[in-house]
């Protein structure tokens, strides 16, 4: 690490934030995450919760949710939980990619990355702009999570207690999840030309990468395990369990997301900018 | 001792197989702009990108201060004008003064103070709360080249500064490298050889990639054989080559281009041919427009 790592690091998250909170595009995605959220909350959330509520009273052994692979749901103490962590599990991840997906792009397109780097370490842009993003990430997580939580304290007061350790459980988790996303948008961002590219390129790898794995696989069972270099590996399996037994596999991301981000350093380090 | 800024030894830059600068050597010391010349896809923009630690050589070494390149030590020493670069359309131009300043380690009253002054320096004080997509070409270039003057850098290097700038902005940033060449040193490539004839006295003239260390140095006034370049307003040329021909020490006349002369003089024997050819033209009432020791740029580099 450079001379002065940590303090341009610091202003380079800051003004990444910045640009989440007070830009005209930053905005624009803040609104509409909010209207997209708040209908997401007062519908899907709010009438599955209900669902939920109503089957664990009935005697039959039916479940709408076990139907769709959603059975998972029921070992939540708190309905709105259990349909919370199964949304995001899908919502998060997707809105990373887009998200995030232009970390360095078009800066470095337009030229502004150079003005940048007369001044700071490669290093110190990388991994500023990854924290920043990872940091808005977060606190879109927050809002989600704590909005349920209100939710939750409206229908019955008493459980706000009971529903402390699901919200903190829950955002951890998606803050670890979203984690390694944000990594590959970080590399990806690194060598494509544009934001769009960048996403296109994420999806991808998303949704090819393990399944050539998958592929190669059949003949050479070894290389399964490489399967845990793809983002998201986890998370059929972290669908499936609920409070805080869902850290259990928080090592995968964190390990992805340490592989990923050394990766990308290694090629920002090198780019032409 | 005049310090060296930058030292190149061996160095070369592929573009995909193909070389964009071959076994480049050569050492700057602090001083006067030094100019950066060569026609396109010479490899003037792939230079300044190494030195500015935009691009990594394919091979060879490149020091600045003694430092590599992008070297932390080097941050509020060397600054540069990439060519072609534009301000972040999201915030205005103050916002990411200020951010620059205080990447180079300024406090954030120090930073919104010196953002303040490189804007005045480049006479755009009132566009400081602008966002950069209602600028002008001028004033983006302006902007972008108050960018290279924060902190008061020892060494900035201009790509292009004056490309595209109409006359009243190429004398703005003129006056600012002038102003500022007290204290640092430029290094500046441009097709505008005039502009680079008026400001610098050495050059690096680079040809495909291959630096012409035999064109190092502007000024020739070493030989016993020297010029006058003598620019007149309209009248015969052959009367002008003829009666200047006539003069004692006086080796050739050339008339490089319209109403422009070279005039080559034994400076051992006549050290002061400079009042011998005022004194022709007026005793010829001849009218001049300008009279200047040496060659243009342009003539040293072409003929």
């Amino acid at each position: 690490m450079q001379k002065g790592f940590f303090k341009q690091f610091i202003l380079i998250c800051q003004f990444e934030i910045k640009r989440g909170f007070t830009t005209q595009k930053g905005l624009l995605v803040l609104v509409t995450f909010g209207i997209v959220w708040s209908v997401i909350l007062l519908y899907p959330i709010c009438f599955a919760a209900e669902l939920v509520r109503q089957e664990k009273g009935w005697a039959q052994d039916f479940s709408f949710f076990e139907f769709f692979g959603l059975g998972a749901i029921h070992q939540w103490p708190i309905p709105e939980f259990g349909v919370l962590w199964q949304l995001a599990l899908i919502l998060f991840p997707m809105l990373s990619i887009t998200l995030a997906a232009d970390q360095t792009c078009s800066d470095r397109e337009r030229g502004t990355l150079r003005f940048i780097v007369l001044r700071s370490s490669r290093d110190s842009i990388f991994f500023g702009r990854f924290a920043g993003v990872l940091v808005i990430q977060a606190l879109l997580i927050c809002v989600a999570t704590i909005s349920t939580f209100i939710l939750v304290s409206l229908r019955q007061v008493e459980l706000i207690f009971s529903a402390l350790p699901s919200l903190l459980a829950i955002t951890i988790n998606l803050i670890l999840v979203i984690l390694p996303f944000t990594a590959m948008m970080a590399i990806l961002s690194v060598k494509v030309k544009s934001a769009r590219q960048a996403t296109i390129w994420a999806i991808l790898i998303w949704t090819f990468l393990a399944g050539i794995i998958s592929g190669f696989a059949e003949y050479l069972p070894m290389l399964s395990y490489f399967k845990i270099l793809v983002p998201g590996y986890q998370l059929s399996d972290l669908a499936q369990l609920s409070g805080w037994q869902t850290l259990q596999l928080s090592y995968i991301p964190i390990l992805q997301g340490f592989f990923l981000l050394m990766l990308g350093r290694w090629i920002m380090v090198r780019q032409a900018l | 001792m005049r310090q060296s800024i930058i030292q190149c030894q061996q160095l070369n830059h592929l573009y995909y197989g193909k070389a964009a600068l071959s076994d480049v050597n050569f050492e700057l010391m602090a001083g006067e702009p030094i100019a950066l010349i060569g026609p396109n896809g010479a490899g003037k923009t792939t230079l300044l990108s190494i030195l500015s630690g935009f691009l990594r050589p394919t091979s060879g070494v490149v020091r600045l201060f003694g430092h590599q390149p992008g070297a932390a030590q080097l941050v509020g020493k060397v600054s540069a004008l990439p060519q072609d670069a534009r301000l972040d359309p999201s915030f205005t131009v103050i916002e990411q003064l200020v951010f620059y300043a205080r990447l180079q380690g300024l406090s954030r009253h120090l930073a919104i103070r010196e953002s303040s002054r490189v804007l005045e320096a480049v006479s755009l004080t009132e566009s400081a709360n602008e966002m950069p997509p209602v600028l002008s070409h001028g004033m983006a270039k302006r902007v972008s080249i108050a960018q290279s003057l924060i902190g008061k850098p020892e060494l900035i290097l201009l790509d292009e500064p004056t490309a595209g700038l109409d006359p009243v902005n190429v004398r703005k940033v003129r006056a600012i490298i002038t102003e500022q060449s007290s204290e640092t040193t430029f290094i500046i490539s441009s097709h505008d050889l005039t502009e680079l004839d008026r400001l610098c006295r050495q050059m690096l003239l680079l040809e495909n990639g291959i630096l012409q260390s035999e064109k190092m140095g502007v000024n020739e006034q070493h030989g016993p054989s020297q010029f006058i370049t003598l620019q007149m307003e309209t009248c015969s040329s052959s009367d002008v080559i003829a009666k200047l021909k006539a003069l004692k020490g006086i080796v050739t006349v050339t008339n490089s281009q319209k109403n422009e002369y070279i005039v080559e003089y034994d400076s051992f024997l006549y050290s002061q041919m400079d009042l011998e050819v005022i004194q022709c033209i007026k005793a010829n009432h001849w009218k001049y427009r300008q009279l200047s020791h040496g060659k243009t740029l342009e003539e040293k580099l072409f003929n």
